[in-house]
């Protein structure tokens, strides 16, 4: 997934739930549709959070890195 | 006005007391609230409606939530529940409280049950969340726990508030469901670990064999501790009969059904041994004899004083179609007919069981969430 454009991209490394759901809900708002957002998040909740609020708000997640406690997510803007 | 915190003693108190009219709001996200919910003895009136729904449709979430009572949230940690409750009462409602700790510390909570007070206490510590039971048993200003699970400041605090001393910790098997907490209260404590050596024997730590036959005591006169090797569910079960009375089971047979022998992936084996086991070592053992399960499946299985515990004829009489099988072959086939997929994590909690495998904290706080899965048979 390093190859993939990133439009916007947020460190939310630190944060506690639900910090991370509602600061990814503003910053998917901030890009257009087709744009992806990438967000780091060291809160193991986002691993099954994030998909639950990209189904609630019906963007893509494009993919997922894990690694030393730290989380990637890659979501595109589809909704 | 302000969410107000609420701990998992008052949810249970709560759930028991019917008059207490309240909405438990579980704003998890759906996978989580699937895997794990808080159960309790008492029907409960439960809505899940995740939190990253109030984030992106706050009004219609709200409109999901009913107006007219109190509304407690729980959620993963505390902080979405506190969350959604500044929402609530954004939007007109007054009573809103939110779990402390969130859905760990229900996982985690123990219920202490007094079983019996005759010159010495026997205590259940009913976990709801897990829907297991550890034991108590006091006498002489001693405490002796049994089965206990990893909540070792619970045990430490309960023992103080008494004025007794842990002197010892005794486990009935190698345990897949849950991380025992025996080991850890061995090292907060001068507390002797006793384990059955067949399950135990590759373990990394120190423990004193429990050995079929003896017979443990307190340092003054008190109630005598009798070990019963009772293999099947594992080859090392082992149940202790207190004061020739009170039988803790562990996972060998529960009010409903028995230990599951297939967890080991050697069901056939351990049916059989099973099989012995309950004719022969359970069989001459009188009606009167109590049961103190290490599960339970089901709160239909606690009493009216909702203790999981009862006589052995009641529960031959329950389990009538378990107890009637007279020969290996159809145990067998029962078992198989029953048997099922047992959770992912339980492989790597017996590792961490033995010492053989370590993880910190906050992994294992997540793999020992979940109700267990140890009887042979969930039918009613």
């Amino acid at each position: 997934m390093s190859n993939t454009k990133v439009d916007l991209e947020l460190d939310l490394k630190g944060l506690a739930c639900p910090m991370p759901v509602v600061k990814v809900s503003k910053g998917i708002k901030e890009i257009e549709v087709g744009q992806v957002l990438k967000a780091v998040t060291t809160d193991k909740g986002s691993l099954t959070d994030f998909p639950a609020w990209a189904e609630t708000s019906g963007n893509e997640i494009l993919d997922t890195q894990e690694g030393d406690g730290v989380f990637e997510f890659y979501i595109k803007r589809t909704g | 006005m302000e969410a107000t915190a609420y701990t998992a003693q008052s949810l249970y108190t709560w759930i028991l007391d019917e008059s207490s009219n309240f909405l438990l709001l579980d704003v998890r996200n759906p996978t989580e609230f699937t895997r794990f919910k808080v159960e309790g003895p008492k029907p409960i009136d439960m809505l899940n409606v995740p939190y990253m729904e109030f984030v992106e449709f706050e009004e219609a979430s709200v409109a999901k939530v009913p107006k007219g009572k109190p509304v407690r949230i729980v959620c993963a940690k505390e902080g979405s529940a506190k969350f959604v409750a500044d929402i609530l009462l954004n939007n007109g409602f007054t009573d809103v409280g939110f779990l402390a700790g969130g859905i760990k510390s229900w996982g985690n909570m123990l219920v202490p049950k007094l079983l019996a007070d005759n010159g010495y206490q026997l205590y259940q510590f009913i976990r709801p969340g897990k829907a297991s039971c550890s034991y108590g048993l006091a006498s002489g200003g001693e405490l002796m726990l049994f089965d206990p699970s990893r909540n070792v400041d619970f045990y430490q605090q309960f023992a103080e508030e008494k004025g007794l001393a842990i002197t010892a910790t005794f486990e009935t098997h190698l345990q897949a469901d849950y991380i025992a907490g025996s080991n850890s209260i061995a090292q907060a404590t001068s507390a002797t670990f006793l384990a059955p050596p067949d399950d135990f024997k590759d373990a990394q730590y120190e423990y004193t064999p429990a050995q079929d036959g003896d017979i443990y005591g307190f340092t003054q006169p008190g109630p005598e501790i009798r070990v019963l090797h009772t293999p099947g569910h594992t080859p090392g079960s082992t149940c202790y009969l207190i004061d020739g009375t009170y039988l803790v089971s562990g996972d060998t047979m529960f009010i409903q059904s028995v230990g599951r022998p297939d967890l080991g992936g050697k069901a056939e084996a351990w049916s059989k041994m099973l099989f012995t086991t309950l004719t022969q070592i359970i069989g001459p053992m009188g009606n009167s004899t109590l049961i103190l399960p290490g599960h339970f499946a089901d709160w239909s299985e606690a009493n009216e004083d909702f203790a999981v515990v009862d006589t052995l004829g009641a529960i031959r009489n329950r389990n009538a179609a378990i107890y009637a099988i007279n020969n290996e072959a159809d145990f067998y086939a029962f078992i198989r007919d029953n048997m099922r997929e047992q959770p992912p994590e339980y492989a790597k909690i017996r590792l961490i069981n033995a010492g053989l495998s370590v993880v910190d904290d906050e992994e294992a706080e997540v793999m020992d969430l979940g109700k267990n899965e140890c009887a042979a048979s969930a039918g009613k």
